[in-house]
């Protein structure tokens, strides 16, 4: 019994992080179809301003995650100039495909580039405590807070972002954008305009989900964002990519997936289940679990 | 204004392709401080020298990359072995100058750094630092022709395949051994492993440890993996080790795994008993969450090839040494470092040159005997030292994790 809820905790701290990054994931593809494989790199770029702001916040006595609001900062400014310098031109020239190997290359460029700059360098680097360390206790096996608070705080983004593309003006802009662009053009849409504030808002997310991420595992790397990226996308396209509950359905089920995996079936074998279970989904549902298909091309 | 930005663009690619491929000629630099000593140098000692060009001594070491702490233990330690040497008139008469190469703690890279000194003409190379780099570039050196002196591979593999392939270090078959020897004196019968099953490190001394415990009779009641060294989560390995009772388990890592992840996770899943680990733990200190209840690092040991504490009158003097230098305490990888230059210096004058067969010749004479900062030691035919190992601990008082000796063991019994 402790062994099942052991697992399952864990399950659901590695998911609350996989559902907090799909999100971002989800987010940008929504808006403009656009698999933005940068995502799981803006997580690195807020890890690395938090890495550097929490020292700021200490002497100032503030409680050190006040931090994320400066990553959430950098991460959007990032996210809109990866916009305005990469995707922009190219989406103007090229086709989608041109603009996924876009995504791709400005992946591997933060990545080498966050390498070159001498205070962040090729070493990891460890975070301080963010959050109190303890939780419930349940026949003694814990459930950290910190998994609570990023389950909780994946919720409230979830809840947030579908309550912000349902009601507001940008929102509804942000669907229009996506669902027929010269029309929403005819309608007198700014589609640029709406295009960086997604931008904007995805890149955002991604610097909450360093906070959460550097939380429970504290090292931060220029290539932390690589391997967490790619699962956080394969939990979007499981749940169903653009549908936002779909991405926190996905994390779970990926995490639980993962964790699972190594309690029960062999500890060196949970990455290789989790593509597989991918690869399963995918043949018998291939628009994800909450998806539904519209023939139309990833 | 498109045309420029496209053009900005196509740069930006570019230069993210030459930053993926090719950082080693890039990162090679030629440490030319010797240069100043040799000036210096006695005027008898000049006069007899002969007229060769200098000794050159290529080092490969991660740099930069998760393990650059071990990068730059090795590039101080040799810069100080070095500096040493041609004070005191260098090797035979020539002095001694390094060309320093960065292999990323990534295999090809390793292989591209051996090959950018094999260019430059490079017979005599002390590197890399782990088994996993190391083991890329052993069957090359034998067919250049190269000698490779690594400081610190301990994996079994690395010297029995190749004729030019020495260490500096015990092999993880001694090391593992020493942990399973260790667990029986203390007097642990049952005892679990965590290991990473795709590392030659981690992969090594799991094996070692199972036949050393083997031979001394414990039972292994658990073994857990991962998958990579990129895994994460830990905590599902330690609570099979809790659920299956043991109080002793091996987990051979490195410090970037132990000190964020591994320790934590593991007291957090109810694991209360020891955590032994291997040479990887060196340097776990810096690594630690500050801010968290640091005494999960009680009751965490490890093997070593060193100790800075160590009472013995070579370590106190390479300890002092090094700190008028660099204002640090040297670890165990700048003490192997610092031997395998003094092995190369003792094997070069017994060669009579620094012609690299000559010199492997040298270093496979089983009898000679060095002596250095990590005990007094003979190579066996594969080119392995026979010598003893540290046992240390770490010790927290909650806010910072200290290293402590716990005994030297000179000899398995």
């Amino acid at each position: 019994m402790s062994t099942f809820l052991q697992t399952l905790f864990v399950g659901l701290r590695l998911g609350s992080i996989y559902a907090l990054v799909a999100l971002g994931y989800t987010m940008v593809y929504g808006i403009i179809r656009l698999i933005n494989f940068a995502h799981g790199d803006f997580i690195m770029v807020g890890g690395y301003t938090m890495i550097f702001t929490i020292p700021v916040m200490v002497s100032l006595g503030l409680p050190v995650w006040v931090s994320v609001f400066l990553a959430i900062l950098v991460c959007a400014l990032v996210g809109m100039s990866t916009e305005l310098i990469a995707y922009r031109p190219v989406r103007k020239k090229g086709t989608s495909m041109t603009a996924l190997i876009t995504a791709i290359a400005v992946s591997l460029l933060l990545e080498n580039l966050a390498q070159a700059i001498p205070q962040i360098g090729p070493n990891p680097k460890v975070a301080s405590q963010i959050f109190t360390a303890g939780g419930i206790r349940i026949a003694d096996v814990t459930l950290d807070w910190t998994t609570m608070l990023t389950i909780f705080i994946s919720i409230v983004v979830m809840v947030a972002l579908y309550q912000f593309t349902q009601k507001t003006k940008i929102g509804r802009a942000m669907r229009c954008v996506s669902e027929d662009k010269p029309a929403s053009i005819l309608m007198g849409i700014n589609v640029n305009r709406t295009i960086v504030t997604t931008f904007a808002i995805g890149s955002g997310l991604a610097a909450i989900a360093a906070l959460m991420y550097i939380a429970q595992y504290p090292k931060v790397y220029t290539t932390m964002g690589s391997m967490l990226g790619l699962k956080a996308f394969v939990s979007a396209v499981l749940g169903g990519i653009g549908i936002i509950p779909g991405a926190m359905l996905g994390g779970f089920v990926i995490g639980l997936v993962e964790s699972f995996t190594t309690s029960y079936v062999s500890s060196s074998m949970a990455d290789a289940f989790v593509f597989l279970i991918l690869i399963v989904v995918l043949i018998i549902k291939p628009a994800g679990i909450l998806g539904k298909n519209m023939g139309e091309k990833v | 204004m498109r045309k420029l930005l496209s053009l900005l663009l196509v740069l930006a690619l570019a230069f993210s392709v030459i930053a993926c491929a090719a950082p080693a000629p890039a990162a090679t630099e030629a440490t030319e401080a010797p240069a100043a000593e040799a000036t210096e140098a006695p005027a008898a000692e000049e006069a007899a020298a002969p007229a060769g060009d200098g000794i050159t001594l290529g080092v490969i070491s991660p740099n930069t990359g998760a393990l650059a702490v071990y990068g730059a233990a090795v590039t101080t330690a040799v810069d100080l072995a070095v500096s040493e040497i041609n004070a005191a008139g260098g090797i035979l008469g020539q002095q001694v100058s390094v060309i320093n190469t960065d292999d990323q703690f990534d295999p090809a890279e390793t292989l591209n750094a051996f090959n950018s000194l094999v260019s430059q003409g490079v017979g005599l190379i002390l590197g890399s630092v782990t088994s996993g780099c190391t083991s890329a570039i052993t069957g090359a050196a034998n067919e250049e022709g190269v000698v490779l002196l690594t400081p610190s591979a301990t994996a079994d593999s690395i010297t029995t395949e190749d004729d030019y392939v020495f260490r500096a270090c015990y092999a993880d078959g001694f090391q593992g051994a020493i942990a399973a020897y260790y667990a029986k004196s203390a007097g642990y019968t049952d005892v679990g492993v965590v290991y990473c099953a795709a590392d030659t490190y981690s992969k090594g001394l799991y094996d070692s440890f199972a036949a050393a415990a083997a031979t001394y009779g414990l039972n292994i009641k658990a073994v857990e993996s991962t998958a990579s060294l990129d895994v994460q989560d830990y905590t599902n390995q330690f609570a099979s080790m809790v659920s299956s009772g043991v109080q002793f388990v091996y987990a051979p890592y490195y410090y970037d795994v132990i000190g964020p992840y591994i320790v934590t996770q593991a007291r957090a899943a109810g694991y209360t008993g020891i955590i032994m680990g291997a040479d990887g733990y060196d340097g776990t200190p810096d690594y630690v969450v500050e801010g968290a209840d640091l005494t999960a690092f009680n009751n965490v040991y490890w093997t070593n090839h060193y100790d800075p504490s160590d009472t013995d009158p070579a370590v106190q003097k390479f300890v002092a040494a090094y700190k008028a230098m660099f204002n640090s305490t040297p670890n165990a990888i700048s003490a192997l470092a610092y031997d395998a230059v003094y092995m190369y210096k003792a094997a070069i004058e017994k060669a009579g040159s620094a012609d690299p067969a000559a010199v492997r010749d040298a270093l496979a004479d089983t009898s000679a005997v060095y002596s250095g900062v990590t005990g007094t030691f003979s190579l066996d035919a594969t080119g392995t030292p026979t010598k003893g190992a540290a046992i240390l601990s770490f010790a927290s008082d909650g806010t910072t994790v200290t290293t402590k000796l716990v005994d030297v063991i000179k000899e398995l019994k």
